[in-house]
């Protein structure tokens, strides 16, 4: 073996060694309470208070930068401020709690850390990393600088101790010894298996190697901090504020300014204050000089040997003839800034700055010098006019954008302002790091988010004013209204019930009347509504029809109240209505009054309007659709044809038994469903024998609206995504197309679906029993099969429901089959790729209790061709 | 003296009661008589320290190589989730869990 193999070797075991003992360390602290923990961090931070000044005097004397007293003061902050800030936050267990939410935050340790230490922060930077691992329970190795590791290691082992006599884990913090082999060790640990996060602070090619080693890592970048003085500041604490903060530690933070950009106005002032308070503003010529001995001439970059060195030994250095003490060197940078050797970052007291005319030009200079290494550390503004601060911020680039403090100590957080107490800045991407935080205990933290099932409000909405039973036309007569827009069909004009309206308005009322509504109409119609309605200007809409009057009416009254809106905005599909994107107005300004003709939709109290577009049909819902009154009169639906009374009968059995199944469904849309399914079976019947018999056909149109309450709310499920489908592309009327699937869609859906539906107000999928419930509600039993299960017999029920569908369909001349609609084969075969795909898109299919795929949805188009047998 | 054969060996019970801060020296004469297979019961083990985790694992080292089985039972979540996160192969062998080799983390 050879020497260096040995070594390697050597190195290697001790990394192990550390590593191990930090991993045995961090699995016992996994058990270690919130108080535990909080005792340690007390302990630890008295530790380093008693230690501060021995341990400022040693770093001081070790690395021979800096200033001992300012020293002190960075391991106070490290400590004492740092302390004040976390003492009582939650690190363990349940960190927040979000109630409205319905969420909490729990704490897990990231585990083992490799921290770097820097040398320009030796003992602050550790004192700062172990009391943070100590308060996040995660374990500790740190690895100093060569030219600062036995302060930074004492540091160590006094927070260690101290941990340990509180009760840490032993092996919590541990450290990589000085040796000239610590850099090998470093790497070693960098790369450990066993290390779970590495913490860098320290030079670019240490944090550069921190984010190759390809574990997490917090890195810092280097910074470049410009300083904007606007002419609004005050000018003499400005000045005051920047020899503070540019001299602390001979300006050995990282956050500290760079480079000043003065407003002219205020140049003068400034630069005679920093005189006077015994700065040395350099000539051109002593620029020279100094930007000679500062800058490597070879890399561009900062000599390091200068780095927290003070001012006056610079300026001897550099030859500059300076006899008086000095507090820091002022340098002009003239030309252009971009390309100054003095524009970068410069860690001892040597100050840039330039002078200029504009805030605009003032931020485009403080972005020469953000940009120009420093990107996403630390600015400043200097700066009493808040839409100045707010222009700077919006376009410096920098994780702290300190205002009227000094930056180095403003960026270190606790002193100044309310930022979190940091030894470490986080740079955002901007500096190749992952936060822009003052990184801290939150930073160290795995958060695991624990949500609870959202709470899912459902609400329950329908038109405000119902006027039942037959004769409830006459409500007419006491409607409050000036002028009036009648919405018809030449049918209901026909069958005279247009006279009927208009005969009870009142007297004063100026009636029009658009009577020209066909069924099913597209855009276009409503387009030329809403033109003739501009002429009329009416403050209420009466809508007199069947469905598609009543939809047309909704969308009428809209546009009329709203012209500004767009048909393709408003009908955007959804997912979940509350998240829906679109936004429908709040208010209506015209009445809409809607009195049916036919007993089906329900229209007259949903949300709801579907309109033609080509082969589709559009759905526009929104609670600003539902009219403002519904006249429920049976008179009017006594000239019904048969044929029309069962289309429409079918469709209202359809809302009935969708609603009743739907995702959407709850208590109250299942008593309107199921109340209305009784009344279709016991009325439909009866009516179709009887035709003029009023008393049956109120029960049938009450059933329409009960059902359309239910719908309203509950929504329909896949057989009416089937049946727009179908509707649309062989104009096949709503209900008759609703009634070709119904069979297929109830045995479809009592069976276990192939996928559940995936929404928070559905938790338990009941189709099956629901649809056995309706066949007992409407009468229907089974007889008793001893030892027969509930699902068994609940299945048995859907049988005798599915039976009974299909008797009264037969009775109603209903077709229950694509053949009967007398589409031939070939045609429907060759449509349902097509059929299937807009069956899928449609709205309605988002609420059907199994969740329904693709090949699901043709394989039911394929399914209904063939005439039915009885169940 | 022979090995005991598995027909002669005894299953011992130990249940390790509180904190287990470091060796337990009755658990260790049980395990020096080479004669016994031995349940380490944790349902009353309710926390563990850094030396109680060396000592386990150093007890199972010494079993394996007496050829006395060690077995973990009922660890209470806290205990076992140290166990998991500690890294150790032969600790988690003991609790009858799959070892972290896939991971290809092991201290």
């Amino acid at each position: 073996m050879t020497v260096s193999s040995e070594q390697e070797l050597m190195l290697t075991q001790r990394a192990n060694h550390l590593v191990r003992q930090a991993r045995l360390a961090a699995a016992v602290f996994t058990q270690y309470s919130q108080e535990k923990v909080d005792k340690i961090v007390r302990a630890m931070t008295a530790a380093a208070i008693e230690n501060a000044g021995k341990l400022a005097l040693m770093a001081h004397q070790e690395t021979r930068m800096g200033v001992t007293e300012d020293k002190i003061l960075k391991n106070l902050v490290a400590s004492e401020f740092l302390y004040h800030q976390i003492k009582d936050k939650r690190s363990v267990g349940v960190t927040r709690e979000f109630p409205d939410l319905n969420m909490v935050e729990v704490a897990e340790p990231m585990g083992v850390i490799f921290a770097l230490a820097p040398v320009t922060n030796p003992t602050s930077t550790v004192i700062f990393k172990s009391i943070c691992c100590a308060k996040t329970r995660n374990t500790v190795i740190f690895s100093a600088h060569l030219m600062a590791a036995e302060s930074s290691n004492y540091a160590a082992k006094i927070m260690y101790e101290a941990a340990l006599a509180a009760g840490a884990p032993k092996g919590f913090i541990t450290w990589v010894d000085k040796s000239s082999r610590l850099r090998r060790t470093s790497e070693l640990l960098m790369s450990h298996p066993e290390v779970d996060l590495i913490f860098a602070t320290g030079g670019t090619q240490m944090v550069k190697a921190a984010y190759s080693s390809g574990k997490p890592a917090l890195g810092v970048g280097p910074g470049n901090t410009p300083v904007y003085v606007h002419k609004s500041a005050n000018v003499l604490s400005a000045a005051m504020d920047i020899i503070i903060s540019k001299t602390f530690d001979n300006g050995t933070e990282c956050p500290s300014e760079q480079t000043l950009v003065i407003d002219r106005e205020v140049s003068e002032q400034l630069l005679n204050e920093f005189k006077r308070l015994g700065c040395h503003l350099c000539t051109q010529e002593e620029v020279e000089k100094v930007s000679d001995l500062i800058i490597d001439s070879r890399s561009g970059g900062i000599n390091y040997k200068l780095v927290g060195q003070p001012a006056n030994l610079i300026a001897d250095q550099a030859g500059l003839n300076i006899t008086q003490p000095i507090k820091m060197l002022l340098c002009p940078l003239n030309g252009e800034l971009r390309h100054h050797k003095l524009a970068i970052e410069k860690l001892m007291p040597v100050l840039g700055y330039v002078i200029v005319d504009s805030v605009n030009e003032g931020i485009n200079k403080a972005l020469d010098i953000n940009y120009a290494g420093g990107t996403g550390h630390t600015a400043g503004i200097f700066c009493e006019d808040d839409d100045v601060i707010e222009r700077f911020s919006d376009a410096i680039n920098a994780g702290r954008i300190i205002v009227n403090s000094p930056a180095s100590i403003g960026g270190l957080g606790g002193v100044y302002n309310h930022l979190n107490t940091t030894l470490s800045f986080g740079c955002g991407t901007g500096g190749g790091n992952i936060t822009t935080d003052n990184v801290g205990i939150k930073n160290l933290i795995n958060f695991k988010r624990v949500p609870r099932r959202r709470n899912y409000v459902i609400s329950f909405q329908t038109t405000k004013n119902i006027y039942i039973n037959p004769g409830s036309i006459d409500h007419l007569k006491s409607l409050k209204c000036q002028s009036a827009f009648i919405i018809t069909s030449r049918s209901a004009s026909r069958r005279g019930h247009l006279a009927q309206v208009t005969e009870r308005l009142p007297q004063d009322c100026h009636v029009d009347v658009f009577s020209d509504m066909g069924p099913e109409p597209d855009f276009a119609m409503i387009q030329r509504v809403v033109a003739a309605m501009r002429h009329s200007q009416p403050d209420t809409v009466i809508a007199l029809g069947g469905g598609s009057v009543l939809d047309a009416a909704k969308i009428v009254r809209l546009f009329y109240d709203y012209p500004e809106l767009k048909i393709s905005e408003i009908a955007v599909n959804f997912l979940d209505f509350h998240h829906r994107m679109i936004e429908f107005p709040k208010d209506m300004k015209t009445q809409l009054v809607a009195i049916p003709t036919t007993s089906g939709t329900g229209s007259e109290v949903t949300p709801f309007a579907v309109l033609k577009d080509g082969h589709r049909k559009i759905s526009l819902i929104d609670e600003c659709l539902l009219p403002d009154v519904a006249i429920i009169d049976a008179h009017l639906t006594r000239s019904l044809p048969p044929d029309i009374t069962g289309d429409t009968a079918f469709d209202a059995l359809t809302h009935a038994l969708e609603a009743l199944v739907s995702t959407f469904s709850s208590d109250y849309t299942d008593g309107l469903a199921l109340e209305a399914l009784r009344l279709i079976f016991e009325s439909l019947p009866e009516t179709l024998k009887n035709p003029n018999n009023v008393l049956y056909r109120h029960k049938l149109h009450n059933a329409a609206t009960l059902a359309g309450m239910a719908i309203g709310n509950a929504s329909v499920g896949v057989n009416h995504a089937l049946a727009h489908a179908l509707g649309a592309r062989f104009d096949i009327p709503h209900g008759r197309a609703n009634g070709a699937f119904l069979l297929s869609t109830i045995e479809y859906n009592a069976q276990i679906p192939s996928k559940f539906v995936s929404i928070p107000c559905y938790p338990l999928w009941v189709a099956d029993r629901k649809y056995a419930r309706a066949a007992q509600f409407i009468g229907l039993t089974v007889e008793p099969i001893e030892g027969e299960t509930e699902e068994a017999k609940g299945l048995r029920l859907v049988h005798k429901l599915r039976q009974a569908v299909y008797d009264l369909a037969k009775l109603a001349k209903q077709p229950l089959s694509i053949a009967e609609l007398g589409i031939p084969l070939e045609t429907y075969m060759a449509a349902i790729p097509e059929l299937t795909e807009i069956a899928f898109s449609d709205m309605s299919i988002r609420t059907n209790p199994r969740y329904t795929l693709a090949p699901e949805v043709a394989q039911l188009f394929a399914n209904a061709y063939a005439p039915r047998e009885r169940p | 003296m022979a090995e005991p054969t598995k027909e002669t060996r005894k299953l011992e019970k130990i249940r390790i009661l509180g904190e287990l801060e470091r060796g337990l020296d009755d658990v260790d004469k049980v395990l020096a008589t080479g004669k016994t297979d031995i349940e380490l019961d944790f349902s009353a083990c309710t926390f563990i320290s850094v030396d109680g985790l060396e000592w386990l694992e150093e007890f199972l080292l010494r079993a394996d190589s007496l050829k006395s089985s060690v077995k973990f039972v009922n660890v209470q979540s806290p205990v076992y989730k140290v166990f998991k996160v500690a890294h150790i192969d032969s600790l988690m062998r003991a609790c009858g869990s799959p070892t972290q080799d896939a991971q290809g983390l092991v201290c």
